[in-house]
């Protein structure tokens, strides 16, 4: 349990009920994530995770803007999925696929080795077979595919991005781009 | 209320309203201090019969017939003689050219009879001045809603302004075809018809168009839409709950929508210009879903709303005779060569000079 | 509500679930909304919230509607400025069951307050000819909201409220080089990216009427809020004229918007 503490993070996500908790955390070289994904497709409910493609996530923010966004549909009893942790995977969609949403954000069995593990209320697990690190920015810009997010949240071929050529700011302005993206679902 | 630059004496106007299907002529006093006396107020409504609208040949002819007698019953209802009256006061506009001009030559003739002097007077501005009279409203946005117009006014700098309006047919309007539509009797209103049938429903809320730009409106998309679903109901078509849908549904669902706009552009106007009351004129002004839904609204902002009854938001002959009074109290006549009417006349183009 | 408590409202139920934070911060209320200033999930993410409460005089069924409709327009408009490198807030997030968005807080002040400042330095009549004060930094104000106008048109949006309350003066951020140190009171005034705010009557139109009354808009806040200042608003139209392909027939059509004004012929 101790291990587990040290492992998971609790995040603090601004404007949500202190009631609800979250956890999460970032491992690397998993080994299990064939066995992962077939607990999720079971639906065997010692796994009710949300377990996120860590290299198609560029930023904390961007992850916290997906528990937002879950969280809120939990609280006004509005979700499109099962529960608030597949809910945290779709919401880092920007189009309504559940299907796709999980195939893009969600793990692949035989090819996700970096995952995102975030856990909404409750106990934590030591489930995951890999080597876990620090929920930073920098950690996590280390395995950020850019192809892959660029592509899902459409953000290739945009002159105002191309023609922005400070890198922190064109960062900045990639995020905002995706969070949007994510935010606008389905309206 | 009735600022005037001199009280000397107690003043009497005779005005003659006659800008669409009502006839009004009323006598009203301005007292020494000021305040407005209603001493009479007669009024002969010419009423089509179901399905059709008034013409404005028939209208005309009902007014040029019911002149005199509305005429003589005013002056003896208000206990006047033709002596103590200072002005004849007549609607310029705007409104139906063959019944305003009716009136018109009509209220001309008195005043030449009787040697008196003319005032034109602007029918929107003599809904807001009677509005205000009798509400003791001071500076509100008023929300002027009749058969013929649609607008959103509030006073600034010895104007009425006018901040939204509708930009196509007048509410009014749409309540009277719609009620032409679902074939109510137009005995009295074919508003008031709509509103009674109107409490009946509240079953379901049929989706109709709402379309506010800023503080403007329009209702033409909405009438099409509402006469699609009478007909609709006509050919047995199910509500969204799957009963049939009634006319009562209709009426429903048309008030709810047309009033949430109109309630809508008054709090725009009166976020704009910080105004905290609302005034409701015109013959729309009447209902009391439109008055209770104003009155919510102007709850919430702190405030309240203000409303007149039958007697007074239905085109009458003392609104006209008030607020040519007033313009009269500042000098103003209206010389016989101009005594003419127009169909056209915007209440920002009056100058208000009885205001600050 | 107590009939002495109608004014004083309550805030939306998002902002009120964090014991620790600041008590919400209402910047502004009108008709439309109200915004605050709250975070977006961190603390370092400082964000307006946009709220539409519900109009209880309204039938529930149209108001819920009506509010997700709104908030939807207002989203998809920022969000297709945003994309096509207009200045606009960036939307954070939103619930359109509670009537809410998060978005972009754009740091700096209102157009207006800059141009105020700014004219409230000056004297009204200089003393002597010489001292005749220096209009370029006004006037290259003017030019970028004339761009910002520009801009806004050419990505297919009319703002539909645009007055200078309704556009912020955003300080460049001073990227670090080797830059000496801020001299003197920071940023002068009237400096800064114009930001274009406040979408909630913005509509998608590329029509030349709809963009014409949009700048007539301006033009009449313009001579209404800074009458000093309106000698000078043909800078506004000329850099406009300079943004875009069809910005010409636009201001073609701007004479006609003029000359109608809002003398919109009415049936009595």
């Amino acid at each position: 349990m101790e291990l587990e503490r040290l492992l998971f993070e609790q995040l603090h996500i601004d404007n949500v009920p202190p009631t609800y908790h979250v956890h999460a955390a970032l491992f690397r070289d998993v080994t299990n994530a064939k066995f992962l994904h077939e607990q999720l497709l079971a639906r065997n409910s010692g796994f009710e995770y949300a377990f996120v493609d860590a290299t198609a996530i560029f930023s904390r923010t961007q992850l916290l803007s997906a528990i937002f966004r879950a969280l809120t549909g939990l609280i006004n009893g509005r979700l499109a999925t099962p529960n608030v942790h597949s809910e945290i995977v779709l919401s880092l969609s920007p189009n309504n696929n559940i299907a796709d949403a999980y195939r893009r954000f969600g793990i692949t069995p035989g090819l996700t080795q970096d995952i995102i593990v975030v856990k909404t209320w409750g106990h934590l697990s030591e489930n995951v077979a890999g080597k876990p690190v620090r929920l930073t920015d920098d950690e996590i810009s280390k395995t950020t595919d850019w192809t892959k997010v660029c592509k899902y949240y459409k953000l290739n071929d945009l002159p105002v991005v191309d023609a922005e050529k400070d890198p922190v700011a064109r960062r900045v302005m990639l995020e905002r781009l995706a969070i949007m993206s994510m935010a606008l679902r389905g309206v | 209320m009735g600022i005037s630059p001199n009280r000397l004496r107690r003043r009497i106007a005779l005005g003659c309203e006659g800008s669409a299907n009502k006839l009004g002529i009323g006598v009203i006093a301005h007292e020494d201090g000021g305040e407005a006396v209603v001493l009479s107020n007669v009024r002969h409504t010419f009423v089509s019969p179901p399905g059709t609208g008034f013409l404005p040949k028939d209208t005309a002819r009902h007014h040029r017939a019911f002149f005199v007698r509305v005429a003589k019953q005013a002056l003896a209802d208000a206990r006047v003689s033709v002596a103590d009256v200072d002005c004849v006061c007549y609607t310029r506009g705007p409104g139906m050219g063959g019944p305003l001009s009716s009136v018109a030559i009509a209220a001309r003739t008195l005043a030449l009879l009787w040697g008196k002097e003319l005032v034109g007077v602007n029918h929107c501005v003599g809904h807001i001045e009677m509005g205000r009279a009798i509400t003791g409203a001071e500076n509100p946005v008023v929300l002027y809603v009749s058969g013929g117009n649609t607008q959103v006014i509030a006073y600034a700098e010895q104007r009425y302004r006018i901040f939204g309006e509708a930009l196509d047919i007048a509410v009014g309007n749409c309540l009277d075809r719609f009620a032409r539509t679902l074939e109510i009797s137009n005995d009295p209103a074919p508003g008031y018809n709509i509103e009674q049938l109107a409490k009946k429903g509240g079953r379901v809320l049929l989706d109709l168009p709402y379309t506010v730009k800023g503080m403007d409106c329009s209702f033409s998309g909405i009438l099409a839409r509402a006469d699609e679903l009478a007909a609709l109901m006509k050919a047995g078509g199910v509500g969204p709950d799957g009963e049939p849908i009634t006319a009562a549904d209709l009426c429903f669902s048309l008030q709810e929508t047309i009033f949430a706009m109109l309630v809508e552009i008054t709090e725009r106007a009166m976020a704009h210009v910080g105004s905290k009351q609302a005034l409701i004129v015109g013959g729309v002004g009447c209902n009391e879903r439109l008055q209770e839904m104003m009155g919510g609204m102007a709850a919430e902002r702190g405030g309240s709303v203000y409303a007149t009854d039958e007697r007074f938001c239905i085109d009458n002959g003392i609104m006209i005779a008030h607020a040519g009074l007033l313009a009269y109290e500042t000098g103003f006549r209206t010389p016989l060569e101009d005594s003419t009417c127009t169909q056209r006349f915007r209440t920002d183009e009056v100058f208000v000079k009885w205001r600050r | 509500m107590a009939a002495s408590e109608t004014t004083q409202f309550a805030p939306p139920q998002v902002l009120t679930y964090d014991p620790a934070a600041a008590p919400p911060l209402l910047i502004s209320q009108g008709a439309e909304g109200r915004l605050y200033k709250t975070t977006h999930v961190q603390r370092d993410r400082p964000c307006v919230l946009k709220y539409r409460p519900p109009k209880p005089y309204r039938h529930p069924i149209l108001d819920a509607r009506l509010t997700k409709a709104r908030i939807t327009s207002e989203a998809k408009v920022l969000e297709r400025c945003y994309r096509a490198g207009v200045r606009v807030p960036a939307v954070y997030a939103l619930d359109l069951v509670s009537g809410w968005m998060m978005i972009e807080w754009i740091e700096g002040m209102t157009v207006r307050q800059g141009i105020n400042d700014w004219l409230g330095e000056r004297p009204e009549i200089p003393p002597s000819p010489e001292d005749l004060p220096d209009d370029a930094p006004l006037i290259d104000a003017m030019k970028r909201i004339g761009a910002a106008v520009g801009d806004l048109h050419r990505t297919g949006v009319v703002h539909g409220d645009l007055t200078t309350s309704n556009m912020m003066l955003r300080p460049q951020k001073n990227s670090q080089s080797s830059g000496q140190p801020e001299v003197g009171d920071g940023p002068k005034a009237l400096e800064g990216d114009v930001v274009l705010i406040d979408f909630g009557l913005a509509t998608q139109s590329v029509s030349d009427e709809d963009r014409a009354v949009d700048l007539y808009v301006l033009e009449r806040a313009f001579a209404s809020t800074h009458p000093r200042a309106e000698r000078l608003f043909v800078n506004v139209l000329e850099a406009y004229r300079g943004a875009f392909k069809k910005a010409s027939s636009v201001l073609t059509k701007l004479e006609d918007v003029r000359m109608r004004g809002r003398k919109r012929s009415m049936l009595g």
